[in-house]
């Protein structure tokens, strides 16, 4: 990320609202600046820091444009791989044995017998080393000296311009107290990322749809406008642009002062992540399963849609999304919510079987993996189905159950009516909650889940 | 009902496990259950700031609430240190044990704070943080510590981090230290406490639930100074408990010193470049008139200018251009070498303004360099070596500012500087502050006809002044 002196000069003030002074991906003028410096870099393949850094100073010259040549500097160089040069002894033995030597000058003195050169000399002779190669060994450790041994990804100038200004934007939340973001669909990867970076958030379901996510730290709601957490939500901010329709509502406190400041983003904005999308499948229990499924019951083979990750239930200070949701295509009323517990560690169950009876929810079916010493006693009184099975769940008795239970929480299926739309909203739940922060150490990537449409619904289907 | 306290990003967290639907969700109140301030319910959960801890636990203790959240470690510390307290030492580390191992002690510089806070650790004899200003505080207290407990000493800063029973850190990093890792220390340290309150510091004592403290400093701060402060220090370390003024102490420990300025020439080749520099430099500031428009502050509004116009621009790199020259000219060089030659065998401490030069002179030199580069292990090395008469001569860019003892340095050479009159004072302060009064000696290496020697002459006139 760019450091914020390479930020403060790109933020504008207007009004109450902050805007980042971004660049034109597409000016040739601009696009002339970054294939400079992206050549210049390369040629400084094998170079060390410090040379680098005189090249590029020396382009730079009296230029204007030095926060755009610095802030595109920065971006190529945190991409790349800069290395030692690889010493037998540590630098700072061959220090501590040179220096035991000094002050030594060039012509020597009464007090001083030996000269530089004689020093190098009987000490790389002790070292196993020639004194040329002693004098360049002798700070090896500095970072000036390290040798640009990988310049990282093949940026196009416009991409090195769209990844700078995908930090410029990040950077303006250096100074953020918190977010607010709006999103409603694909959250999968959403929810990974406020995990990892340690996030506070705080979950309501919008009635169209969706949900609007307030991100902090634990200790904003003691020190007003805490600017502790700026550096982990401008850490976050490419894992929102992975989703497809997301706002940003940022309150920031601009360095230049002049108190709080709104910094608004949202999808049409052409910043893009380099972020990646994670994988569909948690295990391969699962990816098995929805297989089996779509194999056995996809299409038109039955009346069930099988639905990744897309219903959420949230429960106090925690959150749980099932694996699978079945919709019926013919009343998507009738909806079952299967949670696979495969192999994990008896704490995560133990945590797993607390959420289950938290949930307190009726149409959750849960195929539990019999090998995991669990009895059917951890599970009593949860008003979840639970299935145990061996090594897969067995489809046709998983489906069974299904049907049993959407027959006994939404009574028998009839012929289909096309049911009117407002049927399919739900009034939004009290407002909870969701501080997944605790659940980082339990499965480091399991809980990510997809937010359905549908605002979460439990406790409430009898 | 199940019930615990657990530690949270320096906050504490009330956990209930009982069924949920019996907590009202809105304000978490349940009528079996009286929750005390300072918790407050917020975003679904009773919290309050880590710094209360103490003042619940009694209550968490009569309603058998599961503590989570001390997670300190008893330790078996040694104190090997042979130096015996002073009086005054005494006193403060009595006052502070009355006051229930909470406030402040405030005692004049040089007075030996840091002797009394390791006693204060080995009287709590558990996990400790301590927080210090700067990064050479932070080494100083990594070799203190190293010395007086003869055990491995975390450290916490930008450059290294690694979390132990004992650790230093910086007021910077100490947030995030304290927001991992608030709950594994028993005492709480700050150095330089006068630091504390401000804007973002403070955060770290908040989140911070240690039940001892223990603050530091010689300038506490006054009342009307923490008016505007976000957080009062008696608050966040408790009052304070000992205080010494400066005029008992003063007088045995101060060496006497000379200061002497030596002036150097430039070279025809570099009087040229620095006459190029100088006259693109001055001519813009002339022209704009900046100091007349702009009083004392013009120099932040050259610096504003460059940010938009070329000429302001190249004024400005001209003005760099001048200062680099001036502290690598060669007329310096020459009168270091012949410095460090007529000073043999005396303890020398050299002050440059840039790290390129400081390295430039250890390299040519083949002396010690400490910069903000310097690993710690390599700087406790290079100061014990120097303490230990092995090395007679460091050198050293900016980071020996604060508060560092470097003991009995009998010369301190001051190759380039900033005006900046606290610096100075410090720089001269650290060569005189001795066991032994020997005659210090402090030379200011000065390019003649150049604009250092209107700096000088800033430095000189402050002093004389205060």
């Amino acid at each position: 990320m760019l450091t914020s002196d390479l930020i403060k000069p790109r933020l504008r003030i207007q009004g109450s609202s902050l805007l980042v002074e971004m660049v034109n991906e597409q000016n040739p003028a601009l696009q002339q600046i970054a294939r400079d410096i992206i050549a210049l870099f390369h040629q400084h393949k094998g170079q060390t820091w410090a040379a680098w850094e005189e090249a590029l100073h020396a382009y730079e010259g009296a230029s204007l444009d030095y926060i755009l040549i610095r802030g595109l500097a920065k971006v190529l160089a945190d991409a790349a791989t800069f290395t030692p040069i690889p010493t037998l002894l540590p630098p700072t033995t061959l220090r501590e044995r040179v220096f035991a030597h000094g002050p030594v000058f060039s012509k020597p003195d009464m007090f001083h017998r030996k000269t530089r050169e004689d020093v190098l000399q009987v000490v790389a002779r002790e070292s196993g080393l020639t004194p040329p190669e002693l004098d360049e060994m002798l700070f090896a450790d500095r970072h000036a000296t390290y040798l640009l041994t990988d310049t990282g990804p093949d940026w196009t100038p416009s991409g090195l311009l769209a990844r700078y200004n995908l930090e410029l934007a990040r950077g303006a939340l250096y100074w953020a107290s918190h977010i607010t973001i709006e999103v409603s669909s694909n959250y999968k990867d959403l929810w990974k990322y406020i995990k990892l970076f340690k996030l506070m958030f705080w979950a309501e379901p919008k009635p169209e749809g969706g949900y609007r996510i307030d991100l902090d730290g634990p200790i904003s709601p003691f020190v007003t406008s805490t600017l502790r957490y700026g550096r982990q939500l401008a850490a976050f901010l490419p894992a929102l642009l992975l989703c497809e329709h997301w706002q940003m509502f940022a309150s920031v406190f601009p360095p230049q002062g002049q108190g709080e400041k709104l910094y608004h983003l949202d999808h049409t904005s052409m910043l893009q992540s380099h972020f990646k999308n994670s994988g569909l499948f948690d295990s391969r229990l699962e990816a098995d399963f929805a297989a089996e499924f779509e194999e056995k019951f996809g299409n038109t083979r039955g009346h069930w849609r099988m639905l990744r990750e897309s219903d959420v239930l949230l429960l106090g200070d925690t959150v749980m999304v099932p694996d699978f949701l079945l919709v019926d295509t013919q009343d998507e009323r009738r909806r079952i919510l299967i949670e696979l517990v495969g192999f994990w560690h008896p704490n995560y169950l133990r945590r797993k079987v607390e959420k289950v009876r938290a949930a307190n929810c009726s149409h959750l079916l849960l195929l539990v993996y019999d090998g995991l010493k669990i009895t059917a006693e951890a599970f009593e009184g949860v008003s979840s189905e639970v299935i145990f099975f061996k090594q897969k769940p067995v489809l046709k008795e998983v489906m069974e159950t299904v049907e049993a239970m959407a027959e006994r929480i939404y009574g028998p299926r009839q012929k289909p009516e096309p049911a009117p739309k407002t049927t399919k909203q739900k009034k939004p739940r009290k407002r909870k909650i969701v501080d997944i922060s605790e659940h980082i150490q339990q499965r480091p990537d399991k809980k990510l889940r997809k937010v359905a449409e549908a605002p979460a619904r439990y406790g409430d289907t009898e | 009902m199940n019930a615990s306290v657990y530690f949270q990003g320096g906050t504490l967290v009330l956990h209930q496990s009982q069924d949920i639907d019996n907590i009202n969700a809105k304000d978490g109140t349940d009528d079996t259950w009286e929750v005390p301030a300072p918790f407050q319910f917020i975003k679904g959960r009773w919290r309050c700031e880590a710094y209360h801890y103490p003042s619940v636990r009694e209550w968490m203790r009569q309603r058998d609430i599961r503590n989570n959240v001390a997670r300190w470690q008893q330790l078996k510390l040694e104190l090997h240190d042979s130096r015996e307290l002073h009086d005054y030492q005494v006193k403060a580390l009595t006052a502070w044990k009355e006051a229930d191992g909470r406030g402040s002690i405030v005692l004049p510089t040089g007075a030996g704070k840091t002797l009394v806070a390791t006693h204060a650790i080995q009287h709590v004899n558990a996990s400790t943080v301590v927080l210090v200003p700067t990064m050479s505080l932070l080494y100083q207290w990594y070799a203190l510590l190293t010395n007086a407990f003869q055990t491995e000493i975390g450290v916490y800063y930008g450059g290294e981090k690694r979390v132990l029973p004992l650790t230093v850190t910086t007021y910077h990093s100490a947030g995030d230290l304290i927001a991992g890792y608030g709950n594994t220390f028993k005492l709480f340290i700050c150095d330089e406490v006068h630091h504390l309150p401000a804007r973002t510091w403070g955060e770290a004592a908040l989140m911070s639930p240690a039940p001892y403290r223990l603050g530091l400093t010689a300038t506490y701060p006054e009342e009307y100074e923490q008016v505007g402060s976000r957080w009062r220090l008696d608050e966040l370390i408790g009052p304070i408990v000992y205080r010494q003024g400066l005029e008992t102490l003063v007088g045995k420990q101060l060496a006497e010193y000379r200061t002497q300025r030596m002036r150097v020439e430039l070279n025809a080749e570099e009087r040229a470049e620095y006459e190029a520099a100088h006259e693109i430099y001055m001519g813009y500031v002339r022209e704009r008139n900046l100091p007349k428009k702009h009083g004392p502050g013009w120099l932040r509004e050259l610096m504003r200018l460059s940010t938009k116009d070329a000429r302001a621009r190249r004024a400005w790199l001209a003005r760099r251009q001048m200062l680099t020259l001036l502290e690598s000219c060669q007329g310096k060089f020459t009168a270091l070498e012949a410095l460090l030659r007529e000073h043999s065998g005396e303890r020398i401490l050299i002050f440059t303004e840039s790290n390129a030069v400081a390295y430039k002179i250890a390299q040519q030199h083949l002396v010690p360099v400490i910069s903000h580069e310097t690993g710690m292990a390599e700087r406790k090395h290079i100061l014990d070596a120097f303490q230990a008469g092995n090395y007679s001569v460091i050198v050293t860019s900016k980071v020996l500012n604060e508060g560092v003892d470097v003991p009995e340095a009998k010369v301190a050479i001051v190759l380039g500087g900033g005006a900046s009159k606290r610096e100075y004072l410090q720089r001269l302060g650290r060569i005189l502050r001795k066991k032994e009064p020997l005659q210090a000696l402090l030379v200011e290496l000065i390019v003649r006809n150049s604009i250092e020697e209107g700096k000088a002459q800033r430095r000189h006139a402050t002093r004389e002044k205060s």
